[in-house]
């Protein structure tokens, strides 16, 4: 029983995690319909900028929001100039950013080396302690707590904001919105923005929680988001929390008690679900 | 240029540019199976590289087990192409009827799942390291099979033009046209498309078995997205739709990385031809959204065309 719980608790926190990682993708991907190849090398750019400033300011918040900054600055100058001229082109948008992508992941390789980092967490974080015969990692429970916040702040944005209402109505009719005199550019830009920070965050919080951070991890976690993103639901944010945790859990037990499958068990998850409901477990109709 | 390229040997006997041009020819043959599917019936799939490495180790596993004859490499062919329409039947049946970008993200689930098995089926592929194996006399002569691969593609070149030709071939343009009309001209679309997408998974089998013998080697990088994104970037360089298109990106790209990799030997900038790779990429999408192929024929015949539909999806 405890082996369940314990893993319970493990698949969790991945979940959470993953729910990070994909959490700009919901928004870039899921809302905006843009395909960002390039969003894995936003997390990487957050995992190497974050812990090179760890090293060097020996903060935690510092290098957190350094690497937040930097996520957005290379999300701003990814939409400027490959998305903005092929907006509304899935193949073409797919294309180019898997240029950026290249280009951003070699330009890690030219600063950092191509050998993988050892990533150590804050003494505050490290440890862990027992609640009746379940061990849970600080760690975790910080990120549970943190992702927790993220889903808060999105759904809030989203919902409750002007500017969610803006970015709504964007997506739905991209003239009306313009016809009513709000710059959609600007809010398109800002969405992407933010959701490049949010790549990056993620990035940084799973440095520590992997222990290894190298350049190519961008394109493994990206597919992962993606999987999270098309699982859920394209544009339901409940819909990525809810996919990112299935496939948190799925992980944690089939490494467990199937070790064969836990490779293959993401890719068997979103054929599963999209043959079942190709929409995605939230997805509305007709949206995508 | 036929003609040149059977000569090509005599006038420059290099091993390495023997290599690097039959390297391009199974890898122009792997690209116009590519655009079978992306320029004539506009659908993108991700998972590509899952018949090439189909392929692949079916060549590879054949020669391996059996005596190197070129008996046995025949078969391994055969397998591959079988294996290919069983797959691409299977993954189309469940995969076609989605939306595009629903489709392209499930190829590339079961392109990872092939990933999988050739990392996990140890007994028979040995797993991540790969295994070598000796090839049949014939094709072991490097002169020998650069004529093999240059015959192959000329050969493919000719057969897919027919089918491009052909009645079906017609329905597929017109499915990437207007998917919605020609399902109400009373076409089956699904069942073109699987015709399209088993043409292509057998056509890039063969490939992927050829590359093998180039390399003597297999390993499952042979089923990584890399694989199908040279053949995106290839279709695209050269230009979407067209079939001489694909295999003059198949040549830029190879000398693309061929010459900036010689060049990195003297400017240290070049070894990092990711970057430059990266950078050509971005400069094809944004500023030659139609290729070469595509550039030169809308340059030419500009008057007579309407402007060229942009790209499918």
């Amino acid at each position: 029983m405890n082996a369940i719980i314990n893993l319970f608790v493990n698949g969790l926190s991945t979940g959470v995690l993953i729910f990070l990682l994909a959490s700009g993708l919901t928004l870039i991907f899921g809302l905006m319909s843009v395909l960002n190849f390039a969003h894995g090398s936003f997390f990487v750019w957050g995992a190497f900028v974050g812990l090179w400033l760890y090293d060097l300011t020996n903060h935690f918040f510092v290098a957190l929001i350094g690497a937040v900054l930097v996520g957005m600055l290379i999300g701003w100058l990814v939409e400027r100039i490959l998305i903005q001229p092929v907006y509304g082109n899935h193949i073409r948008q797919l294309l180019v950013t898997l240029g950026g992508m290249l280009v951003l992941i070699e330009c890690i390789r030219i600063f950092w080396g191509s050998n993988p980092l050892r990533a150590n967490m804050p003494d505050w974080l490290e440890g862990s302690f027992q609640f009746g015969g379940v061990i849970l990692i600080k760690y975790r429970l910080f990120i549970l707590v943190v992702g927790f916040l993220i889903y808060l702040l999105l759904w809030i944005i989203l919902k409750k904001t002007t500017i969610g209402i803006m970015i709504r109505a964007g997506v739905d009719n991209r003239e009306a919105v313009q016809a009513l005199g709000i710059n959609i550019k600007t809010v398109f830009s800002f969405v992407f923005l933010f959701g490049a920070g949010m790549a990056a965050l993620g990035g940084f919080l799973l440095a520590p929680y992997s222990g290894i951070i190298f350049a190519d991890m961008g394109m493994q976690y990206a597919i992962l988001a993606f999987i999270v993103v098309i699982i859920g639901g394209l544009g339901s944010i409940p819909g990525a929390a809810i996919a990112s945790i299935i496939v948190g859990l799925a992980g944690a037990f089939t490494a467990f008690y199937i070790p064969d499958l836990s490779l293959s068990i993401n890719m068997l998850l979103l054929i599963f679900i999209l043959l079942l409901k190709p929409t995605g477990i939230l997805g509305e109709k007709g949206r995508a | 240029m036929i003609v040149g390229l059977c000569l090509f040997p005599f006038i420059n006997d290099s091993r390495s540019m023997l290599i690097l041009y039959t390297q391009i020819f199974i890898f122009a043959i792997f690209a116009m199976s590519f655009d079978i599917l992306l320029g004539y019936t506009g659908i993108v799939s991700f998972g590509h590289c899952m018949f090439f490495g189909i392929g692949a180790y079916s060549a590879a596993v054949t020669l391996n087990t059996n005596e190197n004859s070129m008996g046995f490499f025949l078969l391994g062919i055969l397998i591959g192409a079988v294996l290919a329409v069983i797959v691409s039947y299977i993954v189309g049946m469940l995969s076609l009827r989605l939306q595009s970008h629903f489709y392209a993200m499930l190829t590339l689930g079961f392109a990872e799942l092939f990933h999988v098995i050739a990392e996990k089926w140890r007994s028979l592929t040995r797993g991540g390291e790969g295994f070598t194996f000796r090839v049949p006399e014939f094709l072991s002569d490097r002169l020998t099979f650069y004529y093999v691969a240059l015959i192959s593609l000329v050969l493919i070149y000719i057969l897919l033009r027919l089918f491009t030709t052909s009645s079906v071939g017609k329905v597929l343009r017109a499915i990437s046209q207007n998917e919605q009309r020609v399902e109400a001209l009373g076409f089956k679309v699904l069942h073109y498309k699987l015709i399209s997408s088993i043409v292509a998974g057998v056509v890039a089998a063969y490939s992927g078995a050829l590359y093998v013998i180039t390399l003597r080697f297999v390993d499952p990088s042979v089923f990584s997205i890399e694989i199908t994104l040279d053949a995106l970037l290839m279709t695209m360089i050269g230009g979407v739709g067209t079939l001489i298109g694909p295999i003059l990106g198949s040549a830029s790209v190879e000398f693309f990385q061929h010459y900036l990799s010689q060049l990195g030997k003297t400017i240290p900038i070049f070894e990092r031809w990711t970057l430059f790779l990266g950078l050509l990429y971005i400069i094809v999408i944004l500023g030659f959204p139609k290729g070469i192929v595509g550039t030169i024929k809308s340059r030419t015949q500009r008057k007579i065309t309407p402007k060229n539909k942009d790209l499918p999806m």
